[in-house]
Protein backbone atom coordinates (compact mmCIF):
# COMPACT_ATOMS: atom_id res chain seq x y z
CA UNK A 1 0.00 0.00 0.00
CA UNK A 2 1.27 3.47 -0.88
CA UNK A 3 0.27 7.10 -0.90
CA UNK A 4 0.81 8.66 -4.28
CA UNK A 5 0.23 11.97 -6.03
CA UNK A 6 -1.69 10.69 -9.05
CA UNK A 7 -1.95 12.79 -12.19
CA UNK A 8 -5.36 12.91 -13.86
CA UNK A 9 -5.36 11.96 -17.54
CA UNK A 10 -9.09 12.06 -18.28
CA UNK A 11 -12.22 12.78 -16.24
CA UNK A 12 -15.43 12.60 -18.25
CA UNK A 13 -19.13 11.90 -17.98
CA UNK A 14 -20.19 8.56 -19.46
CA UNK A 15 -23.85 8.35 -18.36
CA UNK A 16 -26.30 10.27 -16.21
CA UNK A 17 -24.32 11.27 -13.09
CA UNK A 18 -21.69 8.66 -13.87
CA UNK A 19 -18.11 9.70 -14.54
CA UNK A 20 -14.97 7.87 -15.52
CA UNK A 21 -11.54 9.04 -14.44
CA UNK A 22 -8.19 7.73 -15.58
CA UNK A 23 -5.10 8.70 -13.63
CA UNK A 24 -1.39 8.04 -13.77
CA UNK A 25 -0.25 6.29 -10.58
CA UNK A 26 2.84 4.27 -11.40
CA UNK A 27 3.62 3.10 -7.85
CA UNK A 28 0.16 2.06 -6.75
CA UNK A 29 -0.75 0.46 -10.08
CA UNK A 30 2.29 -1.84 -9.73
CA UNK A 31 0.89 -3.23 -6.48
CA UNK A 32 -2.67 -3.80 -7.65
CA UNK A 33 -3.65 -7.46 -7.50
CA UNK A 34 -7.02 -7.43 -9.25
CA UNK A 35 -10.75 -6.66 -9.30
CA UNK A 36 -12.21 -5.99 -5.86
CA UNK A 37 -9.43 -3.70 -4.71
CA UNK A 38 -9.96 0.02 -4.27
CA UNK A 39 -8.20 3.31 -3.66
CA UNK A 40 -8.96 5.96 -1.04
CA UNK A 41 -8.97 9.43 -2.58
CA UNK A 42 -8.30 12.74 -0.86
CA UNK A 43 -10.69 14.76 -3.02
CA UNK A 44 -9.84 18.07 -1.39
CA UNK A 45 -6.59 19.25 0.15
CA UNK A 46 -8.54 21.56 2.45
CA UNK A 47 -10.75 20.29 5.28
CA UNK A 48 -13.83 21.39 3.40
CA UNK A 49 -14.19 17.65 2.79
CA UNK A 50 -12.77 15.90 5.83
CA UNK A 51 -12.41 12.27 4.82
CA UNK A 52 -10.98 10.40 1.86
CA UNK A 53 -13.43 8.73 -0.51
CA UNK A 54 -13.03 5.00 -1.19
CA UNK A 55 -13.49 4.14 -4.88
CA UNK A 56 -13.34 0.75 -6.54
CA UNK A 57 -10.73 0.33 -9.19
CA UNK A 58 -12.51 -0.19 -12.53
CA UNK A 59 -9.42 -1.05 -14.53
CA UNK A 60 -5.65 -0.98 -14.76
CA UNK A 61 -3.71 -0.18 -17.91
CA UNK A 62 0.01 -0.41 -17.23
CA UNK A 63 0.70 2.52 -14.88
CA UNK A 64 -2.79 3.98 -15.17
CA UNK A 65 -5.74 3.41 -12.85
CA UNK A 66 -9.36 3.89 -13.90
CA UNK A 67 -12.26 4.57 -11.58
CA UNK A 68 -15.95 4.92 -12.42
CA UNK A 69 -17.94 6.96 -9.95
CA UNK A 70 -21.43 8.25 -9.42
CA UNK A 71 -21.94 11.90 -8.52
CA UNK A 72 -23.88 11.65 -5.30
CA UNK A 73 -22.54 13.88 -2.53
CA UNK A 74 -20.05 16.59 -1.74
CA UNK A 75 -16.99 14.42 -2.37
CA UNK A 76 -17.97 13.24 -5.82
CA UNK A 77 -19.25 16.72 -6.75
CA UNK A 78 -15.74 17.96 -6.01
CA UNK A 79 -14.23 15.11 -8.00
CA UNK A 80 -16.03 16.11 -11.22
CA UNK A 81 -14.32 19.50 -11.10
CA UNK A 82 -10.89 17.89 -11.48
CA UNK A 83 -9.21 18.44 -14.82
CA UNK A 84 -6.49 16.82 -16.88
CA UNK A 85 -3.06 17.21 -15.20
CA UNK A 86 -4.64 17.97 -11.80
CA UNK A 87 -3.00 16.04 -8.97
CA UNK A 88 -4.99 13.76 -6.69
CA UNK A 89 -3.59 12.29 -3.45
CA UNK A 90 -4.56 8.62 -3.45
CA UNK A 91 -3.92 5.72 -1.07
CA UNK A 92 -3.92 2.16 -2.32
CA UNK A 93 -4.30 -0.47 -3.45
CA UNK A 94 -6.57 -1.46 -0.56
CA UNK A 95 -8.41 -4.67 0.19
CA UNK A 96 -8.74 -8.18 -1.16
CA UNK A 97 -9.79 -9.45 -4.60
CA UNK A 98 -12.53 -11.67 -5.98
CA UNK A 99 -11.33 -15.22 -5.48
CA UNK A 100 -10.71 -16.32 -9.02
CA UNK A 101 -9.90 -19.95 -8.13
CA UNK A 102 -13.63 -20.53 -7.94
CA UNK A 103 -14.01 -19.59 -11.59
CA UNK A 104 -12.17 -22.72 -12.70
CA UNK A 105 -15.01 -25.07 -11.86
CA UNK A 106 -17.96 -22.71 -11.76
CA UNK A 107 -19.79 -20.57 -14.30
CA UNK A 108 -19.61 -16.97 -13.05
CA UNK A 109 -22.58 -14.64 -13.21
CA UNK A 110 -21.31 -11.09 -12.68
CA UNK A 111 -23.90 -8.69 -11.28
CA UNK A 112 -23.40 -4.95 -10.90
CA UNK A 113 -25.99 -2.56 -9.57
CA UNK A 114 -25.65 1.20 -9.84
CA UNK A 115 -22.07 2.31 -9.28
CA UNK A 116 -21.29 -1.17 -7.94
CA UNK A 117 -20.67 -1.95 -11.58
CA UNK A 118 -17.11 -0.55 -11.36
CA UNK A 119 -15.23 -3.63 -10.06
CA UNK A 120 -17.67 -5.90 -11.91
CA UNK A 121 -16.81 -4.32 -15.26
CA UNK A 122 -13.12 -4.74 -14.58
CA UNK A 123 -13.65 -8.40 -13.74
CA UNK A 124 -15.74 -8.74 -16.92
CA UNK A 125 -12.85 -7.33 -18.96
CA UNK A 126 -10.32 -9.58 -17.23
CA UNK A 127 -12.49 -12.62 -17.94
CA UNK A 128 -12.87 -11.63 -21.58
CA UNK A 129 -9.09 -11.36 -21.91
CA UNK A 130 -8.67 -14.78 -20.34
CA UNK A 131 -11.60 -16.22 -22.32
CA UNK A 132 -13.50 -17.21 -19.19
CA UNK A 133 -17.14 -17.95 -20.09
CA UNK A 134 -19.42 -15.78 -17.95
CA UNK A 135 -22.66 -13.80 -17.80
CA UNK A 136 -22.83 -10.07 -17.05
CA UNK A 137 -25.92 -8.40 -15.58
CA UNK A 138 -25.95 -4.66 -14.94
CA UNK A 139 -28.94 -3.04 -13.30
CA UNK A 140 -29.96 0.62 -13.11
CA UNK A 141 -33.02 2.80 -12.78
CA UNK A 142 -33.30 3.96 -16.36
CA UNK A 143 -31.72 4.00 -19.83
CA UNK A 144 -29.74 7.18 -19.13
CA UNK A 145 -27.89 5.43 -16.26
CA UNK A 146 -26.40 2.84 -18.61
CA UNK A 147 -23.43 3.14 -20.92
CA UNK A 148 -23.11 -0.47 -22.12
CA UNK A 149 -25.23 -2.19 -24.81
CA UNK A 150 -27.85 -4.78 -23.96
CA UNK A 151 -26.51 -7.83 -25.86
CA UNK A 152 -28.10 -11.09 -24.65
CA UNK A 153 -26.36 -12.97 -27.50
CA UNK A 154 -23.02 -11.95 -25.90
CA UNK A 155 -24.31 -12.73 -22.42
CA UNK A 156 -24.56 -9.05 -21.46
CA UNK A 157 -27.91 -8.25 -19.89
CA UNK A 158 -28.94 -4.74 -18.89
CA UNK A 159 -31.96 -4.09 -16.72
CA UNK A 160 -33.90 -0.92 -15.97
CA UNK A 161 -36.54 -0.33 -13.35
CA UNK A 162 -38.66 1.61 -15.84
CA UNK A 163 -38.11 -0.68 -18.86
CA UNK A 164 -36.50 2.03 -21.01
CA UNK A 165 -33.56 -0.25 -21.86
CA UNK A 166 -32.93 -3.99 -21.82
CA UNK A 167 -35.06 -6.05 -19.49
CA UNK A 168 -37.63 -4.30 -17.30
CA UNK A 169 -37.13 -5.11 -13.63
CA UNK A 170 -34.16 -5.74 -11.39
CA UNK A 171 -31.06 -7.87 -11.86
CA UNK A 172 -32.77 -10.66 -9.89
CA UNK A 173 -35.23 -11.17 -12.73
CA UNK A 174 -32.41 -11.98 -15.16
CA UNK A 175 -30.61 -14.05 -12.56
CA UNK A 176 -33.72 -16.20 -12.06
CA UNK A 177 -34.05 -16.69 -15.82
CA UNK A 178 -30.49 -17.70 -16.61
CA UNK A 179 -29.34 -19.53 -13.50
CA UNK A 180 -31.06 -22.83 -14.32
CA UNK A 181 -29.51 -22.96 -17.77
CA UNK A 182 -25.99 -22.88 -16.37
CA UNK A 183 -23.84 -25.72 -15.06
CA UNK A 184 -22.49 -24.97 -11.59
CA UNK A 185 -23.32 -21.25 -11.54
CA UNK A 186 -21.76 -18.84 -9.07
CA UNK A 187 -22.54 -15.20 -8.34
CA UNK A 188 -20.14 -12.26 -8.18
CA UNK A 189 -21.96 -9.12 -7.11
CA UNK A 190 -21.41 -5.51 -6.16
CA UNK A 191 -24.05 -2.85 -5.72
CA UNK A 192 -26.47 -1.23 -3.32
CA UNK A 193 -27.24 -3.01 -0.05
CA UNK A 194 -30.88 -3.62 -1.04
CA UNK A 195 -29.71 -5.47 -4.16
CA UNK A 196 -27.10 -7.45 -2.26
CA UNK A 197 -29.66 -8.52 0.34
CA UNK A 198 -31.94 -9.95 -2.36
CA UNK A 199 -28.98 -11.66 -4.05
CA UNK A 200 -27.91 -13.16 -0.75
CA UNK A 201 -31.38 -14.62 -0.18
CA UNK A 202 -31.41 -15.98 -3.73
CA UNK A 203 -27.94 -17.45 -3.30
CA UNK A 204 -28.85 -19.25 -0.09
CA UNK A 205 -32.33 -20.41 -1.24
CA UNK A 206 -31.02 -21.76 -4.52
CA UNK A 207 -27.73 -23.05 -3.21
CA UNK A 208 -25.73 -20.93 -5.64
CA UNK A 209 -22.40 -19.91 -4.06
CA UNK A 210 -20.75 -16.59 -4.62
CA UNK A 211 -18.88 -13.53 -3.49
CA UNK A 212 -19.79 -9.90 -3.11
CA UNK A 213 -17.85 -6.68 -2.72
CA UNK A 214 -19.21 -4.31 -0.07
CA UNK A 215 -19.18 -0.59 0.38
CA UNK A 216 -18.78 1.02 3.78
CA UNK A 217 -18.31 4.38 5.43
CA UNK A 218 -14.60 4.61 5.92
CA UNK A 219 -12.07 7.06 7.29
CA UNK A 220 -8.54 5.77 6.85
CA UNK A 221 -8.48 2.68 4.61
CA UNK A 222 -5.51 1.46 6.65
CA UNK A 223 -7.17 -0.56 9.39
CA UNK A 224 -6.42 2.04 12.04
CA UNK A 225 -9.74 3.83 12.50
CA UNK A 226 -11.81 0.62 12.89
CA UNK A 227 -14.71 2.52 11.37
CA UNK A 228 -15.71 0.47 8.32
CA UNK A 229 -16.87 -2.78 9.88
CA UNK A 230 -19.46 -5.18 8.51
CA UNK A 231 -21.13 -7.83 10.65
CA UNK A 232 -20.49 -11.46 9.70
CA UNK A 233 -22.54 -14.57 10.34
CA UNK A 234 -19.97 -17.34 9.92
CA UNK A 235 -17.69 -16.37 12.70
CA UNK A 236 -13.95 -16.55 12.58
CA UNK A 237 -11.20 -14.20 13.67
CA UNK A 238 -10.35 -11.78 10.90
CA UNK A 239 -6.82 -10.54 10.56
CA UNK A 240 -7.52 -6.86 11.12
CA UNK A 241 -10.70 -6.98 13.16
CA UNK A 242 -10.85 -7.30 16.92
CA UNK A 243 -13.24 -9.88 18.25
CA UNK A 244 -15.15 -12.19 15.99
CA UNK A 245 -18.38 -10.53 15.01
CA UNK A 246 -17.12 -7.67 12.87
CA UNK A 247 -14.79 -7.51 9.92
CA UNK A 248 -12.97 -4.46 8.58
CA UNK A 249 -14.15 -3.85 5.02
CA UNK A 250 -10.90 -2.00 4.20
CA UNK A 251 -8.38 -4.67 5.19
CA UNK A 252 -10.33 -7.94 5.53
CA UNK A 253 -12.77 -7.11 2.68
CA UNK A 254 -14.25 -5.66 0.59
CA UNK A 255 -14.90 -9.08 -0.99
CA UNK A 256 -16.78 -11.61 1.15
CA UNK A 257 -18.43 -14.95 0.63
CA UNK A 258 -22.10 -14.09 0.02
CA UNK A 259 -23.33 -16.30 2.85
CA UNK A 260 -21.05 -14.71 5.47
CA UNK A 261 -22.42 -11.17 5.54
CA UNK A 262 -25.14 -10.21 7.99
CA UNK A 263 -27.05 -7.18 6.69
CA UNK B 1 17.59 23.61 13.74
CA UNK B 2 15.72 24.52 16.89
CA UNK B 3 15.70 22.26 19.91
CA UNK B 4 12.38 20.43 19.70
CA UNK B 5 12.95 18.21 22.74
CA UNK B 6 10.34 18.34 25.47
CA UNK B 7 10.18 16.82 28.96
CA UNK B 8 7.11 15.36 30.60
CA UNK B 9 7.38 13.77 34.03
CA UNK B 10 11.11 13.37 33.64
CA UNK B 11 10.83 11.61 30.29
CA UNK B 12 12.55 13.22 27.33
CA UNK B 13 10.76 13.23 23.97
CA UNK B 14 12.57 14.10 20.74
CA UNK B 15 9.77 16.45 19.74
CA UNK B 16 6.33 17.47 21.00
CA UNK B 17 4.37 15.83 18.17
CA UNK B 18 2.66 12.61 19.29
CA UNK B 19 -0.10 10.60 17.60
CA UNK B 20 -3.38 10.25 19.46
CA UNK B 21 -4.89 7.02 20.70
CA UNK B 22 -7.25 5.41 18.21
CA UNK B 23 -5.91 7.32 15.23
CA UNK B 24 -2.74 5.33 14.60
CA UNK B 25 -3.74 1.76 15.51
CA UNK B 26 -0.87 0.16 17.36
CA UNK B 27 1.63 1.82 15.03
CA UNK B 28 2.50 -1.33 13.11
CA UNK B 29 -0.14 -0.94 10.36
CA UNK B 30 1.20 2.50 9.54
CA UNK B 31 4.89 1.68 9.65
CA UNK B 32 5.01 0.46 6.03
CA UNK B 33 3.90 3.95 4.93
CA UNK B 34 5.55 6.19 7.51
CA UNK B 35 8.83 6.30 9.46
CA UNK B 36 7.11 6.20 12.84
CA UNK B 37 10.45 6.59 14.65
CA UNK B 38 10.46 10.28 13.82
CA UNK B 39 7.36 10.88 15.94
CA UNK B 40 7.70 12.26 19.44
CA UNK B 41 5.60 9.38 20.72
CA UNK B 42 2.95 6.88 19.67
CA UNK B 43 -0.08 6.55 21.92
CA UNK B 44 -1.61 3.13 21.29
CA UNK B 45 -5.25 2.40 20.67
CA UNK B 46 -7.04 1.91 24.00
CA UNK B 47 -6.34 -1.48 25.56
CA UNK B 48 -8.85 -3.23 27.78
CA UNK B 49 -8.53 -6.38 29.89
CA UNK B 50 -10.48 -8.50 27.40
CA UNK B 51 -10.76 -8.09 23.61
CA UNK B 52 -13.62 -5.84 22.56
CA UNK B 53 -15.43 -6.20 19.25
CA UNK B 54 -16.69 -2.61 19.34
CA UNK B 55 -19.99 -1.01 18.42
CA UNK B 56 -22.32 -2.00 15.55
CA UNK B 57 -21.91 -0.12 12.24
CA UNK B 58 -22.22 2.54 11.00
CA UNK B 59 -19.45 3.76 13.29
CA UNK B 60 -18.31 6.90 11.52
CA UNK B 61 -19.77 9.81 9.64
CA UNK B 62 -18.19 12.88 8.10
CA UNK B 63 -19.19 16.24 9.53
CA UNK B 64 -18.11 19.80 8.68
CA UNK B 65 -14.33 20.04 9.26
CA UNK B 66 -14.31 16.76 11.12
CA UNK B 67 -16.02 13.49 11.79
CA UNK B 68 -18.09 11.66 14.38
CA UNK B 69 -16.97 8.24 15.51
CA UNK B 70 -18.47 5.57 17.69
CA UNK B 71 -15.94 2.76 17.49
CA UNK B 72 -16.60 1.55 21.01
CA UNK B 73 -13.02 0.75 22.08
CA UNK B 74 -12.62 -2.18 19.65
CA UNK B 75 -9.25 -3.66 20.60
CA UNK B 76 -7.32 -6.92 20.84
CA UNK B 77 -7.24 -7.06 24.63
CA UNK B 78 -4.17 -6.81 26.82
CA UNK B 79 -2.93 -10.42 26.51
CA UNK B 80 -2.81 -10.41 22.71
CA UNK B 81 -1.43 -6.87 22.84
CA UNK B 82 1.47 -8.04 24.99
CA UNK B 83 2.13 -11.06 22.79
CA UNK B 84 2.02 -9.26 19.45
CA UNK B 85 2.89 -5.64 20.07
CA UNK B 86 5.45 -5.53 22.88
CA UNK B 87 8.13 -7.24 20.73
CA UNK B 88 7.37 -4.75 17.95
CA UNK B 89 7.73 -1.82 20.35
CA UNK B 90 11.11 -3.17 21.44
CA UNK B 91 12.26 -2.61 17.84
CA UNK B 92 11.12 1.02 17.77
CA UNK B 93 13.22 4.03 18.65
CA UNK B 94 10.28 6.31 19.32
CA UNK B 95 8.55 6.41 22.70
CA UNK B 96 5.42 4.32 23.13
CA UNK B 97 2.64 5.23 25.56
CA UNK B 98 -0.01 2.60 26.21
CA UNK B 99 -3.55 3.92 26.42
CA UNK B 100 -5.68 1.98 28.91
CA UNK B 101 -9.47 1.92 29.17
CA UNK B 102 -11.63 0.07 31.66
CA UNK B 103 -15.03 -0.20 33.21
CA UNK B 104 -13.80 -0.56 36.79
CA UNK B 105 -10.79 0.40 38.91
CA UNK B 106 -9.73 -3.26 38.88
CA UNK B 107 -9.77 -3.43 35.10
CA UNK B 108 -7.50 -0.41 34.72
CA UNK B 109 -5.22 -1.82 37.37
CA UNK B 110 -5.11 -5.33 35.86
CA UNK B 111 -4.22 -4.00 32.41
CA UNK B 112 -1.54 -1.70 33.81
CA UNK B 113 0.01 -4.47 35.92
CA UNK B 114 0.13 -6.87 32.98
CA UNK B 115 1.85 -4.34 30.74
CA UNK B 116 4.11 -3.21 33.59
CA UNK B 117 5.57 -6.72 33.92
CA UNK B 118 6.79 -6.88 30.32
CA UNK B 119 6.85 -3.27 29.27
CA UNK B 120 10.45 -2.21 29.61
CA UNK B 121 10.12 -0.49 26.21
CA UNK B 122 6.92 1.28 27.19
CA UNK B 123 7.55 4.78 28.49
CA UNK B 124 4.20 5.28 30.19
CA UNK B 125 0.45 5.06 30.29
CA UNK B 126 -2.34 7.30 29.17
CA UNK B 127 -5.46 6.54 31.17
CA UNK B 128 -8.64 6.98 29.15
CA UNK B 129 -11.31 8.21 31.53
CA UNK B 130 -13.13 9.99 28.75
CA UNK B 131 -14.45 7.68 26.01
CA UNK B 132 -17.95 8.91 25.13
CA UNK B 133 -18.87 5.83 23.09
CA UNK B 134 -19.23 3.00 25.58
CA UNK B 135 -21.60 2.60 28.48
CA UNK B 136 -18.78 1.80 30.82
CA UNK B 137 -15.52 3.13 29.43
CA UNK B 138 -14.20 5.30 32.11
CA UNK B 139 -16.49 8.27 31.62
CA UNK B 140 -17.91 7.69 35.09
CA UNK B 141 -14.39 8.31 36.36
CA UNK B 142 -13.70 11.20 34.02
CA UNK B 143 -16.70 13.23 35.15
CA UNK B 144 -15.93 12.86 38.85
CA UNK B 145 -12.93 14.53 40.45
CA UNK B 146 -12.76 12.21 43.45
CA UNK B 147 -13.05 9.04 41.38
CA UNK B 148 -10.36 10.34 39.04
CA UNK B 149 -8.14 11.00 42.03
CA UNK B 150 -8.75 7.55 43.51
CA UNK B 151 -8.09 5.81 40.20
CA UNK B 152 -4.92 7.82 39.60
CA UNK B 153 -3.68 7.07 43.13
CA UNK B 154 -4.28 3.36 42.70
CA UNK B 155 -2.35 3.26 39.42
CA UNK B 156 0.40 5.57 40.70
CA UNK B 157 1.26 3.03 43.40
CA UNK B 158 1.89 0.35 40.74
CA UNK B 159 4.08 2.20 38.29
CA UNK B 160 6.94 4.63 38.23
CA UNK B 161 6.48 5.17 34.53
CA UNK B 162 4.83 8.22 33.06
CA UNK B 163 1.16 8.39 34.11
CA UNK B 164 -1.08 10.61 32.01
CA UNK B 165 -4.83 11.09 32.46
CA UNK B 166 -6.80 11.77 29.27
CA UNK B 167 -9.77 14.01 30.01
CA UNK B 168 -13.09 14.75 28.41
CA UNK B 169 -14.41 18.21 27.53
CA UNK B 170 -17.95 16.89 28.20
CA UNK B 171 -17.86 17.95 31.86
CA UNK B 172 -18.95 20.94 33.88
CA UNK B 173 -15.45 21.88 34.94
CA UNK B 174 -12.43 20.13 33.42
CA UNK B 175 -9.99 21.75 35.85
CA UNK B 176 -11.70 20.05 38.82
CA UNK B 177 -11.13 16.67 37.22
CA UNK B 178 -7.55 17.59 36.38
CA UNK B 179 -6.89 18.63 39.98
CA UNK B 180 -8.13 15.20 41.07
CA UNK B 181 -5.69 13.58 38.66
CA UNK B 182 -2.82 15.76 39.88
CA UNK B 183 -3.57 15.03 43.53
CA UNK B 184 -3.64 11.33 42.68
CA UNK B 185 -0.14 11.62 41.32
CA UNK B 186 -0.57 12.05 37.55
CA UNK B 187 2.48 13.33 35.69
CA UNK B 188 0.47 15.02 32.96
CA UNK B 189 -2.98 15.62 31.48
CA UNK B 190 -4.03 14.91 27.89
CA UNK B 191 -6.92 17.05 26.70
CA UNK B 192 -9.25 16.85 25.00
CA UNK B 193 -10.97 13.60 24.09
CA UNK B 194 -13.80 13.88 21.55
CA UNK B 195 -16.83 16.09 22.03
CA UNK B 196 -20.22 14.35 22.14
CA UNK B 197 -22.09 14.95 18.90
CA UNK B 198 -24.84 13.65 16.65
CA UNK B 199 -25.79 13.79 13.00
CA UNK B 200 -29.08 12.76 11.36
CA UNK B 201 -29.89 11.46 7.89
CA UNK B 202 -32.96 13.53 7.08
CA UNK B 203 -34.26 11.13 4.43
CA UNK B 204 -34.32 8.09 6.72
CA UNK B 205 -34.79 10.24 9.85
CA UNK B 206 -32.21 8.05 11.57
CA UNK B 207 -29.00 8.96 13.32
CA UNK B 208 -25.99 8.45 11.05
CA UNK B 209 -24.39 6.33 13.81
CA UNK B 210 -25.79 3.05 15.11
CA UNK B 211 -25.19 4.22 18.68
CA UNK B 212 -26.95 7.52 17.94
CA UNK B 213 -24.27 9.68 19.60
CA UNK B 214 -20.60 9.76 18.77
CA UNK B 215 -17.42 11.66 19.45
CA UNK B 216 -16.67 14.71 17.32
CA UNK B 217 -13.07 15.22 16.25
CA UNK B 218 -11.09 17.15 13.66
CA UNK B 219 -10.51 20.89 13.12
CA UNK B 220 -14.14 21.53 14.16
CA UNK B 221 -13.12 21.03 17.81
CA UNK B 222 -9.78 22.85 17.76
CA UNK B 223 -11.04 26.00 19.54
CA UNK B 224 -12.57 23.78 22.24
CA UNK B 225 -9.24 22.02 22.68
CA UNK B 226 -7.31 25.28 22.85
CA UNK B 227 -9.71 26.73 25.44
CA UNK B 228 -9.54 23.63 27.63
CA UNK B 229 -5.76 23.43 27.44
CA UNK B 230 -5.51 27.06 28.44
CA UNK B 231 -7.91 26.60 31.37
CA UNK B 232 -5.95 23.55 32.52
CA UNK B 233 -2.52 25.11 32.21
CA UNK B 234 -3.69 28.14 34.14
CA UNK B 235 -5.11 25.97 36.94
CA UNK B 236 -2.63 23.13 37.47
CA UNK B 237 1.12 22.91 37.45
CA UNK B 238 1.70 19.67 35.55
CA UNK B 239 2.35 19.41 31.79
CA UNK B 240 -0.64 19.42 29.44
CA UNK B 241 -0.66 17.45 26.19
CA UNK B 242 -2.97 19.28 23.80
CA UNK B 243 -5.32 17.36 21.49
CA UNK B 244 -8.05 18.44 19.13
CA UNK B 245 -8.07 19.29 15.43
CA UNK B 246 -4.36 19.72 14.81
CA UNK B 247 -3.49 19.66 11.11
CA UNK B 248 -0.44 21.95 10.86
CA UNK B 249 2.57 23.35 12.70
CA UNK B 250 0.63 26.57 13.23
CA UNK B 251 -2.00 24.58 15.12
CA UNK B 252 0.74 23.07 17.28
CA UNK B 253 2.12 26.52 18.05
CA UNK B 254 -1.36 27.67 19.02
CA UNK B 255 -1.67 24.78 21.50
CA UNK B 256 1.79 25.48 22.91
CA UNK B 257 0.95 29.17 23.40
CA UNK B 258 -2.24 28.12 25.19
CA UNK B 259 -0.04 26.20 27.61
CA UNK B 260 0.57 22.73 26.17
CA UNK B 261 3.98 21.08 26.52
CA UNK B 262 3.29 18.60 23.72
CA UNK B 263 0.43 17.75 21.37
CA UNK B 264 -1.24 14.77 19.76
CA UNK B 265 -2.35 14.53 16.13
CA UNK B 266 -5.64 12.68 15.82
CA UNK B 267 -8.15 12.71 12.98
CA UNK B 268 -5.64 14.21 10.53
CA UNK B 269 -3.86 10.82 10.56
CA UNK B 270 -6.86 9.33 8.77
CA UNK B 271 -6.36 11.71 5.86
CA UNK B 272 -2.60 11.38 5.86
CA UNK B 273 -0.76 9.03 8.24
CA UNK B 274 2.43 10.95 7.41
CA UNK B 275 1.03 14.29 8.63
CA UNK B 276 2.90 14.05 11.96
CA UNK B 277 6.27 13.95 10.19
CA UNK B 278 5.36 16.90 8.00
CA UNK B 279 4.28 18.89 11.05
CA UNK B 280 7.58 18.15 12.85
CA UNK B 281 9.53 19.50 9.87
CA UNK B 282 7.26 22.55 9.64
CA UNK B 283 7.58 23.17 13.36
CA UNK B 284 11.36 23.19 13.09
CA UNK B 285 11.16 25.68 10.21
CA UNK B 286 8.68 27.80 12.16
CA UNK B 287 11.04 28.04 15.14
CA UNK B 288 13.97 28.93 12.89
CA UNK B 289 12.15 31.65 11.01
CA UNK B 290 10.63 33.12 14.19
CA UNK B 291 13.78 33.11 16.27
CA UNK B 292 12.93 30.40 18.79
CA UNK B 293 15.92 28.28 19.79
CA UNK B 294 13.92 25.96 21.99
CA UNK B 295 10.36 24.82 21.41
CA UNK B 296 9.67 25.10 25.12
CA UNK B 297 9.91 28.90 24.81
CA UNK B 298 6.47 28.74 23.23
CA UNK B 299 4.72 26.84 26.00
CA UNK B 300 2.36 29.16 27.85
CA UNK B 301 3.74 32.21 26.04
CA UNK B 302 0.27 33.58 25.43
CA UNK B 303 0.18 37.35 25.76
CA UNK B 304 -2.53 38.48 28.16
CA UNK B 305 -3.50 42.05 27.40
CA UNK B 306 -6.28 42.29 29.91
Amino acid sequence: MKIEQAKIITNKKIARNIWKMEMLASNISKEVQGPGQFINILVDESWDISLRRPMSIAGINQDKITIIYKVLGRGTKRLVTKLRDDILNILGPIGNVFNQDMFNNHHPILIGGGIGMAPILWLHNVMNERRVQHELIIGAKSKSDHFLKHQPSRKIYLTTDDGTLGIKGTVIRVLQQIVNQLYKPMIIACGPIEMLKVIQTFSIDNNVPGQMALESYMACGLGICQGCVVELTHIRQEKHSFGERYSLVCCDGPVYDISRVRF
Amino acid sequence: MANLKVFIGGVEFNNPVFVASGTFGYGNDVSELVDVNQLGAIITKSITLHPREGNPPPRIVETPSGMLNSIGLANIGVDQFIKEMIPYYASLETKVIVNIAGSSMEEYLNVLEKVEKVGEHICGYEINVSCPNVEKGGMEFGVDSLMTRNLTELLRKRTEKLLILKLSPNVTNITDIAKGAKEGGADAISAINTVVGMSIDISSRKSNLATKFGGLSGPAIKPIGIANVHKLSSAIQIPIIGIGGITSAEDVVEYLLAGATAVQIGTANFRDPGIGLKIIAELDAYCDSNGYYDISELTGALVNDS
